[in-house]
């Protein structure tokens, strides 16, 4: 695994990002540097939004923020928070699909119908639906706080689409039940608990790896799509003065907030929705490529396959001696001519 | 008859779901609210029937609105969104599968690869970008090769369907030259070509015919995916879209009326494709 350059490099992206978020905060502190103008022979030349350039790789903000400290800052929330919500849904899921694929397999089909009624619901309009009460800041203000509403986001956005994942796990788990070294298991009497453990987890154990990857890709995309929405990870500051009201605003710097909020910018300050979304869309790669590396370490044959004209010593020698015999025939044949 | 029952398990799951926010504050303040639950789940359907007497708030138009013909119109132009990229999408990925499959091994090893990083892209990366170029275009040559925004009730069509249709079109894609390849190695395209038929008649006839079968069956999760992106295209682009009332609209009568008006649509189209699939499966057996 840790030889294949794919998966690499798909690790090494994401650490980038995880430790550059963690050293970021280290040296230079949680508030991005500000800057409200650049000077250029003592004339002020560009206010905030300042627009990419060498200083300022990704640009600043509406108020002058450095857009590049904000986006490592966040970093480590939307990262963190994506690879929880994967995790804590596989926790559940698995275990969950073999049950259901073992000891219910006989409700299997009814509970299948149900959970595929998930399908027709569109994922993000269901989480922002069930996620507004959490994260939407009521008048009176948040009563808890900003991490336990990441937890509660986590787990919520985990359970929605459990029923999914775990009637897949579930499918996969009868399939391989009905193979024949498991009934050979079972009359040698091994219990259910034991056939999940020695034979079906193995089994399963890459395609649980790339189910992983998956879910956390889906959940970096649905925290985009309700960052547009202006439900932000670990909720929304609203304000609620009818005169002076700050649009809605992210409580930390994660990726979904910069770019919910920034979105109305995206014809006079491309920058500011563009590098959150691109950022997102880079992690996402870099989850990608790190399943593909992992799918390859499992199975070289993948690549072997098609060199598999292997020289046979057998064979060989049947082609020689088919080939001498013709000869000799042909010979005969000839002789006979010639008489 | 099972499809009566799968029918009225998929309206019961989605019912169940309409109301869970309720539940969902509950826990947060510590208490299981079944009671008012099941409660808002009976008054939300009472409010379903009469179905011609529903009628929501709409901020657009400052006024109560009633489902018809009103928010008929909404539905419809959604869907109608949604069906012109699905085809699209459709029509697109097989006609380039076919394509690639009569390359080289080596090509489509690359071709799939290349497809693999590319569903990586988000989906509001290329609303985004696909707006940003139309203005770009705008500014240069002076032509307005869409509108990128919608106003009032207007209704654009053809850039938000090739918007929507990126991804799923790459994902199928995908998907399809996965199946094509599994069934190339089926002993029945052996033989057709020791018969001596050329490749793109293999491909366009012999295996088109059993790989796009599963095809459809695997396609389920390219629409799931796709409705998603079809919320917030209605958002980025602010089309007067079904998705748009909604988000205007987020209590469980509101939620119910706009998961139906797809749900119902795509429980036919996939019973109906199960159903001709399947018969055709029996009826001829392995073509």
């Amino acid at each position: 695994m840790w030889k294949q350059p794919y998966f690499v490099i798909g690790l090494s992206i994401i650490a980038f990002f995880l430790v550059g978020s963690f050293v970021y905060e280290w040296i230079w502190g949680n508030v991005p540097r500000q800057i409200y103008y650049i000077m250029e022979g003592g004339r002020a030349v560009e206010g905030a939004p300042i627009s990419p350039n060498w200083q300022f790789p990704l640009g600043s903000d509406e108020f002058g923020y450095d857009l590049l400290g904000k986006l490592m800052l966040g970093a480590k929330y939307t990262i963190l928070a994506a690879l929880a919500v994967g995790a804590v849904r596989m926790l559940i899921a698995v275990p969950l699909g073999y049950i259901l694929g073992t000891y219910l397999d006989k409700h299997r089909k009814w509970i299948s119908s149900l959970a595929d009624s998930m399908h027709y619901i569109p994922l993000t309009l269901f989480a922002a639906f069930v996620l507004t009460p959490v994260l939407w800041m009521p008048p009176e203000g948040f009563t808890n706080t900003i991490w336990e509403r990441i937890g509660i986001q986590v787990v919520i956005m985990a359970l929605l689409t459990v029923p999914i994942v775990a009637i897949l796990i579930a499918n996969e788990a009868a399939l391989l039940l009905d193979k024949e070294y498991i009934l050979a298991a079972k009359t040698l009497g091994a219990g259910r608990l034991r056939i999940i453990r020695q034979h079906l987890y193995p089994q399963m154990r890459e395609k649980i790896a790339v189910l992983y990857g998956q879910q956390v890709m889906e959940t970096f995309i649905v925290f985009a799509h309700l960052g547009l929405l202006k439900l932000f990870l670990g909720g929304t500051k609203v304000s609620y003065d009818p005169m002076f009201g700050d649009p809605p605003m992210s409580i930390s710097y994660e990726w979904a907030g910069l770019f919910g909020s920034t979105f109305r910018y995206l014809q006079s300050a491309p920058w500011l929705p563009l590098a959150p979304v691109l950022f997102i869309g880079l992690t996402i790669f870099a989850v990608s490529l790190m399943m593909e590396g992992y799918l390859r370490s499992k199975n070289p044959k993948v690549k072997k396959l098609r060199k598999a004209k292997v020289e046979e010593p057998l064979v060989e020698w049947n082609r020689e001696q088919l080939r001498h015999n013709l000869v000799r025939i042909k010979e005969q044949e000839m002789v006979k001519a010639e008489e | 008859m099972k499809l009566l029952l799968r029918f009225f398990i998929a309206i019961a799951g989605i019912i169940l779901a309409s109301s869970l926010p309720i539940l969902i504050a509950g826990w947060l303040q510590g208490e299981w609210r079944w009671n008012i639950y099941f409660e808002s789940i009976q008054t939300t359907l009472q409010e379903l029937w009469p179905i011609h007497e529903i009628a929501f708030f709409n901020y657009r138009a400052q006024r109560p609105m009633p489902l018809f013909p009103n928010v008929l119109e909404y539905i419809t132009y959604s869907l109608q969104i949604l069906f012109l990229a699905l085809l699209a999408a459709v029509v697109v990925s097989l006609v380039l599968t076919v394509v690639t499959m009569l390359l080289s091994e080596k090509s489509r090893e690359r071709v799939q690869m290349a497809l693999y990083f590319l569903e990586s892209i988000p989906d509001l990366l290329i609303i985004m970008l696909a707006q940003l170029a139309v203005v770009l275009f705008f500014k240069q040559t002076g032509i307005l090769v869409s509108k990128i925004a919608a106003v009032g009730d207007d209704r654009i069509y053809w850039l938000p369907v090739l918007c929507l249709a990126i991804l799923p079109t790459i994902q199928l894609y995908r998907l399809a030259m996965l199946t094509f390849q599994e069934e190339e190695r089926q002993m029945y395209v052996d033989l057709a070509r020791a018969l001596g038929f050329s490749k793109v008649y293999i491909v366009l006839v012999h295996m088109f015919r059993n790989a796009v079968i599963s095809v459809f069956f695997q396609s389920k999760k390219t629409m799931w995916f796709m409705l998603s992106n079809l919320f917030i295209l209605e958002l980025m682009f602010n089309l007067p879209g079904i998705m748009l009332f909604l988000r205007d609209n987020m209590y469980p009568a509101g939620f119910l009326v706009a998961v139906f008006s797809f749900f119902l649509p795509m429980f036919f189209l996939y019973s109906y494709g199960e159903w001709y699939f399947v018969r055709r499966m029996r009826g001829k057996g392995a073509v």
